[in-house]
């Protein structure tokens, strides 16, 4: 039958767990005692059904054709595999999931040159005892004191001293 | 002239920061006359050659009175003593107070500096952990798919199961009821033989078979002793 072993790959739950951010572990563990308790109940049942001893069945009962009936019923029955209708949507959220993901990565990559360029820059700030008062509104803008819009000493408001 | 034409300081054209500051003043003896001049003679009049000039300065203004010498002059002479006793015990300490002070400040710029070093370090860090993180998302999507697969096969394995259990029952339920119905119809003929039998014993034959019983026994209990 074919799909009927739709294979169960083997999934690192070790590898797994470190990726978990510690805001979704509840959210993990409770996947994880699933896949557990799936498996467990999996493993619990026989792959075959044990198979029926027609022989011993046609010998002992009295009644002709019955169990020539019912072997016959039996062996042409065909157990309907059940469907599988969820692997699709997987499938789908699957593929959102890539395209979020990617998504995600290029803004973290842009937030991380970002932080690169500042990086440099304040590496490769002069030391302070170099530095004039110039200098250092260039390096720090947030230093400038707005002559402007506070035109009398100390450039500021009182509270902000 | 030079204010007004010239402005200055207004282009950021600079080839470098600002060089350091020197650490310490140009080097003067007497507290007054610079290192350079007695440099400057040097070649001339040698190590002697400065203090002859202002020994023969000094001599000439007070010969000549082009400086007079009144009580402004002691005055002069006790102030500069003071100050000059106090500046040389305690000038050292007030200037590392001062240098200290100046130290702080700088240093608290350092500081900051340095943690929003850090912090952009850790931020980095941080960034590149989450994208690490996001990688492992088809994890989810396989462990998803395998809990689906595992739900399939067992209820197929179920239902197999199930087949099986239910054709089991019924034909077990017919042998059991084949056994059932010929036990119940032996034990009736047993039960009918049997009362028929003890119908058939007439009292008379009973009397006989109950007198070679007593026989039977007697002759018995001659060869068989009673065990104690």
């Amino acid at each position: 039958m074919a799909g009927r072993r739709a294979a169960v790959k083997a999934v690192d739950w070790a590898a797994f767990a470190e990726r978990v951010p510690p805001n979704q572990k509840a959210m993990f563990n409770a996947l994880k005692t699933r896949s557990d308790a799936l498996s467990a109940r999996l493993a619990a049942l026989p792959e075959k059904p044990p198979t029926i001893d027609w022989a011993y069945y046609k010998s002992v009962v009295a009644k002709a054709g019955m169990v020539d009936e019912f072997q016959k019923k039996f062996s042409a029955l065909k157990v309907p595999e059940p469907v599988d209708t969820q692997t699709a949507k997987v499938n789908a959220q699957e593929q959102e999931a890539a395209k979020s993901t990617a998504e995600y990565v290029q803004a973290s990559k842009a937030r991380i040159a970002q932080y690169e360029q500042q990086l440099q820059k304040l590496r490769n700030m002069i030391p302070f005892e170099q530095m004039t008062y110039e200098d250092l509104h260039e390096a720090f803008p947030e230093t400038r004191l707005d002559k402007e819009k506070y035109p009398y000493w100390p450039h500021k408001p009182i509270a902000d001293l | 002239v030079l204010h007004t034409a010239r402005p200055l300081h207004t282009t950021r054209q600079r080839s470098a920061p600002l060089p350091p500051l020197p650490e310490k003043g140009g080097k003067v003896r007497f507290g007054l006359i610079p290192e350079e001049f007695f440099q400057f003679l040097y070649p001339k009049t040698g190590v002697t050659g400065p203090y002859m000039l202002g020994t023969g300065l000094v001599l000439y203004l007070l010969s000549k009175e082009i400086y007079v010498i009144n009580h402004e002059t002691v005055a002069a002479a006790c102030i500069l003593s003071i100050i000059i006793y106090g500046v040389k015990k305690f000038g050292p300490s007030v200037a590392d107070f001062a240098d200290k002070l100046n130290e702080e400040k700088v240093a608290k710029a350092l500081a900051v500096k340095n943690e929003a070093i850090q912090d952009l370090e850790s931020a980095i860090e941080q960034e590149k952990k989450e994208q690490w993180r996001v990688e492992g998302h088809h994890y989810l999507f396989d462990a998803k798919r395998n809990n689906i697969a595992m739900l399939l096969e067992t209820n197929y394995r179920e239902r197999l199961l199930m087949v099986y259990n239910e054709v089991k029952k019924r034909l077990d339920y017919q042998v059991a009821m084949q056994t059932l119905k010929r036990q119940k119809e032996q034990d009736h003929m047993i039960q009918w033989v049997e009362k028929n039998v003890i119908q058939s014993i007439t009292p008379q034959q009973q009397k006989e078979s109950i007198a070679k019983c007593i026989v039977d026994l007697k002759a018995l209990s001659k060869t068989a002793q009673a065990a104690v």
